[in-house]
C-alpha cells in the first residue's frame, strides 16, 4: 500500500481513537473546549466549502450560523417537548432559509462585491436580531436549558452532563463533516469546483453558475445552522453575538489560519483558534489583536495556512524515494 | 416646513460626509480593483486622532493638518509593504488582508482610546449657532458643509483638469495601459491610495465633533460606504457623490418618518439595485 | 436545412457599432469559415451568437427556436458549443478533470449530489473516449496549466467537442501554434467534427482554404461577402478590401 495512504489511515485512526476517549483523557474544562472546538470545525468547514472550493469569500457568514442559533433558542423557550434531533434539523433547514434569500442576492457577484454583501445581509440580521426584542430579547439574550434527548432503546438522556453532549455533538458534527466531504465528490459539488477555477468557461459548457452556486450556498447555510443550533446548545445562552461581525471574523479567521486549500485545513484552524484564545486569554484581555495579527501574517506570508505547512508533497516524494531506495 | 429644510441640510451634511469617504474607496476599487475596508478604519483613525491631538495640544486646527498626513504615510506604507504582496495572490486574499487590517486596526484604536464615546469639542470658533430658516442652525455643521464643498472642488480639479488627474483616470481606465506608456504605475497607486487614506482620515477629523468618537464607527461608515458604491457603481466618482447625497437624506428622512425601518429600506434599495443593474446606477459594466 | 440563421444583427457597444446589418445562414453539416481583417467583428459575432451579448438589433435562430435573448447556458445546452481564441480551460485541474466537467453537463448531472462522481461509469468512460479522439491519453493526469501551448490548444478543443454539440464554433483554434502545429491541427478539426456542422474564424489561409466549404468575409463589421472558396478568392470586392495573408 502507497505508504502516505497508510500515514493517513493510521492518522484518521488515532485522531477518532482520540476522539471517542476524550472525555475519559481530559478534565472537565477540556471537555467544554473540546466540545466548543468541533462546533466550530462544522461551521469553518461550512464557510471553506464557499471559500475554498468554490472561490467565494463571505463576510457574513454568521447570519446563518445566527438563525440556527435563533431557531434552536426558540424552539426550546415555546416548544417544549420537541425531540432534539428534531430541533437541530429545523435549525439547519433555516440557516438554509436564511442561505436562500441571501444567496438570492449575494451569488450573482463575486469577490468584493459577493463578501460585502453577505455582510450587508449580516448585518441586516443582526439589527433585526437587536431590535426585535418581543422574540429575540435582544442584546440581553435568553437563557435555555438543555433537553433531554431520547433515544430508542437507551431511552431518555440528560445532555446536562457535558460528556453527554460531548458525545452527541460529536456524532453530529462527525456527520456533517462526512456529508460535506462526501458532498464534494458528487458532480454538484464538482461543478461548484469548476467555477472557482473558470466560472466563464462553466457558462459556456452549460452550467447554470447562479442555480449551482445559490445550491451550495444553501448547504453551507444548512451546515452552519447545525453548527449555531449546537453552539446554543452548548452554551445554554443565545445573545445577538452570535451573528455579529465577530463571529464572522470568527470564523473566517479560522478557516485562514488552517488553511483553505485542504478539506480538513478548517478543523484545524478551529482547534488552534480556540486553544490559542484559551491560552491568550488568560495572559491579556487583548487576546483579539494577537489573533488579527495571526491572521494578517497569514494572509501575507503563509498562503497555505497551518495545514500547508505540512508540504504533503514533500512528504510524498520522500516517502516514494525511500521506497526505492 | 422648516423641520423638512432642517432634516435636508442634516442629511445635506452627512450625505457630504460619506461622499468624502467612499470617494476613495470607489476611487482605489475602479483603480486598483481592490475594495480596501481598511479605509474605513482610516476615516476611524482620523476622528481619534483628532480626539487626542484637541484634547492634548488645544488645538483642533492643528489635527486637520496632522491627522490626514499621518493616516496618509501610515497608507502608503500599508499599501507598499502589505498590499502589493498580496496583489498577485487574487482578490481573496487582497480582501482577506484589507478586512484584516481593518479589524487590526480598530482592536488597537480599542486598546489605546478604550470603549467607550470619546467627545472632540467644537472648535471655539465655530460654536454656537446662527439664525437659519427662522430657527437657529448649529455654525459647526455649516462649516461641514463648507469645507466639504471645498474639498469636493478641490478633488474636482485636480481630477479634471491637473495632469495627475488625468493620470489617475487614466489608470482607472486601463492601468495597464498607462504603465505600457511609462508612467511609473505602483507610485501612482500608493499615492492615490496614500491620497485617499488622508481623504477618509481628514473626514474623521471634521465628522468626529459631529458624529462624536466611538469604536464602531469604522463599521457604520464601511456599510454606509458600501451602500453608496454598490448603488452608485464601483469606480464611479459621480455615482458615488450622487448616492451619498441621496443616503444623506434617506436616512435624516427616515429617522423622522420610518425610525424602525431606515435601515430596512437601505437594504431594501441595494438589493433592488443588485438585482436590476448590478454594476450599479453609473457603474461600469464589468 | 440551415440550423443557424442570423438576421440583420446589430451590436454596438456605447456608441461604437461593432456588427451592422449582419445576416447569415448556417447549413446543416457545412464546414463555414469565417474571415475578416483585424477588428473586423469575428470575435464579437460569436459572443453575441453564444449569448454573452445580446444584439442591439436583430434576431439569431437555432434550430428553428429564437435565441436573441437567450442564456449563455441554455444555449450551449441546446448543441452550440464554442472554443475560445484566448485559451479558456480550467487551469488547476487535470486534463481528464477538464473534460469530465464537461460530459457531467452533457448528461445533464449538473444538480446531482447523491451519486459520486469518480464512481460514474458513464461519464468515466465517455471522457476517456473523448480524451483518445483528442489524442491526450497519455496526459490524463497531468494539471493543465502545466501542459504546453500547444497541448491546451487541444485540450480547448477538446471542451468544445465534450458535450457532442450540434453546431461548433471555433474562434481562431490555431491562433499562436507554429506552421507545424497549425498543419497537423486541420486533420484533427476534420475528424472531431465529422457530422457535425462547423462555423470557424480563422486568420490562417491554407486552414480556411483546406477545411471551409463556404466562406463569409467580414470588414467594419458588415458582410462583405459569402461563398465557396473560389468565388471569395475570386472576388475583387475582398481583395481590395482585404489582402489575404497566404
Amino acid at each position: 500500500m502507497n505508504p502516505l495512504r497508510a500515514l493517513k489511515i493510521a492518522g484518521g485512526g488515532t485522531a477518532s481513537l482520540f476522539l471517542l476517549l476524550l472525555p475519559f483523557l481530559l478534565p472537565l474544562i477540556d471537555i467544554h473546549l473540546a466540545t466548543e472546538i468541533l462546533i466550530f470545525a462544522l461551521f469553518a468547514v461550512s464557510f471553506n466549502l464557499l471559500l475554498g472550493y468554490c472561490g467565494l469569500l463571505p463576510f457574513g457568514h454568521a447570519a446563518c450560523f445566527g438563525v440556527g442559533a435563533y431557531a434552536t433558542a426558540l424552539i426550546f423557550k415555546h416548544i417544549t417537548g420537541m425531540p432534539f434531533l428534531l430541533t437541530i434539523m429545523i435549525s439547519a433547514l433555516a440557516g438554509f432559509a436564511g442561505a436562500l434569500i441571501i444567496g438570492f442576492f449575494c451569488v450573482r457577484l463575486s469577490g468584493g462585491y459577493f463578501a460585502l454583501i453577505s455582510l450587508a445581509f449580516q448585518m441586516f440580521f443582526y439589527a433585526v436580531a437587536l431590535k426585535w426584542r418581543a422574540v429575540t430579547s435582544g442584546d440581553d439574550g435568553m437563557s435555555i436549558s438543555r433537553p433531554d434527548l431520547y433515544l430508542p432503546g437507551l431511552g431518555s438522556v440528560s445532555l446536562m452532563n457535558i460528556e453527554t453532549l460531548y458525545y452527541v455533538t460529536l456524532a453530529i458534527v462527525a456527520l456533517a463533516i462526512v456529508a460535506c466531504y462526501l458532498f464534494l465528490k458528487t458532480p454538484l459539488g464538482n461543478a461548484g469546483i469548476s467555477m472557482r477555477e473558470n466560472v466563464n468557461r462553466a457558462s459556456f459548457l452549460g452550467f447554470n453558475v447562479f442555480l449551482t452556486r445559490l445550491a451550495i450556498f444553501c448547504f453551507s447555510g444548512f451546515l452552519a445552522g447545525i453548527s449555531g443550533a449546537l453552539f446554543v446548545v452548548h452554551q445554554e445562552f443565545v445573545a445577538t453575538s452570535v451573528m455579529d461581525v465577530h463571529m464572522s471574523f470568527t470564523v473566517m479567521l479560522m478557516a485562514t489560519i488552517g488553511g483553505t486549500a485542504h478539506f480538513l485545513g478548517p478543523v484545524l484552524g478551529a482547534v488552534f483558534f480556540i486553544v490559542f484564545q484559551d491560552w491568550i486569554s488568560s495572559l491579556t484581555k487583548h487576546w483579539w489583536l494577537f489573533m488579527g495579527i495571526v491572521f494578517v501574517l497569514v494572509v501575507l506570508y503563509a498562503e497555505g495556512g497551518l495545514i500547508g505547512l505540512f508540504k504533503w508533497e514533500k512528504i510524498s516524494a520522500w516517502f516514494a524515494s525511500e521506497k526505492e531506495s | 416646513m422648516d423641520i423638512y429644510a432642517m432634516q435636508a441640510i442634516h442629511g445635506l451634511v452627512y450625505g457630504m460626509l460619506l461622499f468624502l469617504v467612499s470617494s476613495g474607496l470607489t476611487l482605489v476599487f475602479g483603480m486598483m480593483g481592490v475594495l480596501n475596508l481598511a479605509h474605513a478604519a482610516f476615516y476611524m483613525l482620523g476622528a481619534y486622532f483628532a480626539y487626542t491631538i484637541t484634547t492634548h495640544l488645544g488645538n483642533f486646527w492643528l489635527s486637520l493638518v496632522l491627522a490626514p498626513l499621518i493616516v496618509g504615510i501610515l497608507g502608503v506604507g500599508i499599501e507598499h509593504f502589505t498590499l502589493r504582496k498580496v496583489h498577485k495572490s487574487g482578490h481573496v486574499a487582497e480582501l482577506l488582508l484589507t478586512f484584516g487590517l481593518f479589524y487590526v486596526i480598530g482592536e488597537v484604536v480599542r486598546i489605546i482610546w478604550g470603549s467607550n464615546p470619546l467627545r472632540v469639542p467644537v472648535p471655539a470658533l465655530l460654536a454656537g449657532q446662527i439664525p437659519l430658516l427662522g430657527k437657529t442652525y448649529p455654525i459647526y455643521r455649516i462649516f461641514i458643509l463648507g469645507f466639504s464643498f471645498l474639498i469636493l472642488i478641490g478633488m474636482a480639479l485636480l481630477i479634471l483638469r491637473s495632469r495627475i488627474g488625468i493620470i489617475i483616470r487614466a489608470a482607472v481606465s486601463d492601468a495597464d495601459m498607462v504603465d505600457v506608456l511609462g508612467t511609473n504605475v505602483p507610485r501612482v497607486f500608493m499615492g492615490v491610495f496614500g491620497g485617499g487614506a488622508a481623504l477618509a482620515a481628514l473626514a474623521g477629523v471634521i465628522a468626529a465633533p459631529f458624529l462624536s468618537t466611538y469604536p464602531g464607527m469604522g463599521l457604520d461608515i464601511l456599510l454606509d460606504c458600501f451602500v453608496v458604491i454598490v448603488v452608485g457603481g464601483f469606480g464611479s466618482l459621480f455615482g458615488a457623490f450622487a448616492t451619498s447625497l441621496m443616503l444623506g437624506q434617506l436616512q435624516s428622512f427616515g429617522i423622522l418618518w420610518i425610525p424602525r425601518l431606515a435601515l430596512v429600506f437601505q437594504f431594501l434599495l441595494m438589493a433592488v439595485v443588485l438585482i436590476v443593474r448590478p454594476t450599479g446606477l453609473f457603474g461600469e459594466k464589468q | 436545412m440551415a440550423i443557424l440563421r442570423l438576421r440583420d444583427i446589430d451590436k454596438d457597444f456605447s456608441g461604437l457599432q461593432v456588427l451592422s446589418g449582419v445576416s447569415m445562414e448556417i447549413q446543416e453539416g457545412e464546414r463555414h469559415a469565417v474571415i475578416g481583417p483585424n477588428g473586423a467583428g469575428k470575435s464579437t459575432l460569436f459572443n453575441v451568437i453564444t449569448g454573452l451579448y445580446k444584439p442591439s438589433r436583430g434576431e439569431i435562430t437555432f434550430l428553428d427556436r429564437d435565441i436573441t435573448k437567450s442564456s449563455i447556458h441554455k444555449i450551449a445546452r441546446m448543441g452550440l458549443s464554442r472554443s475560445f481564441q484566448i485559451i479558456n480551460i480550467f487551469p488547476k485541474m487535470t486534463v481528464f478533470e477538464n473534460i469530465r466537467i464537461a460530459v457531467v453537463s452533457r448528461f445533464n448531472r449538473r444538480f446531482n449530489w447523491t451519486s459520486f462522481l469518480h464512481r460514474d461509469r458513464k461519464i468515466l468512460e465517455e471522457s476517456d473516449r473523448i480524451l483518445s479522439l483528442i489524442g491526450m491519453t497519455d496526459v490524463r493526469d497531468v494539471p493543465a496549466w502545466e501542459m504546453s501551448y500547444g497541448m491546451q490548444r487541444q485540450l480547448e478543443l477538446a471542451l468544445t467537442l465534450a458535450r457532442d454539440p450540434i453546431l461548433i464554433l471555433l474562434d481562431e483554434p490555431t491562433a499562436g501554434l507554429n506552421a507545424e502545429e497549425t498543419r497537423n491541427s486541420v486533420p484533427l478539426i476534420k475528424k472531431v467534427t465529422e457530422g457535425k456542422t462547423l462555423v470557424i474564424v480563422e486568420h490562417d489561409m491554407e486552414v480556411v482554404f483546406n477545411l471551409a466549404d463556404r466562406i463569409t468575409v467580414l470588414n467594419y463589421g458588415e458582410v462583405l461577402a459569402t461563398g465557396t472558396p473560389d468565388e471569395i478568392r475570386g472576388s475583387e470586392e475582398v481583395k481590395k478590401a482585404y489582402l489575404g495573408r497566404k
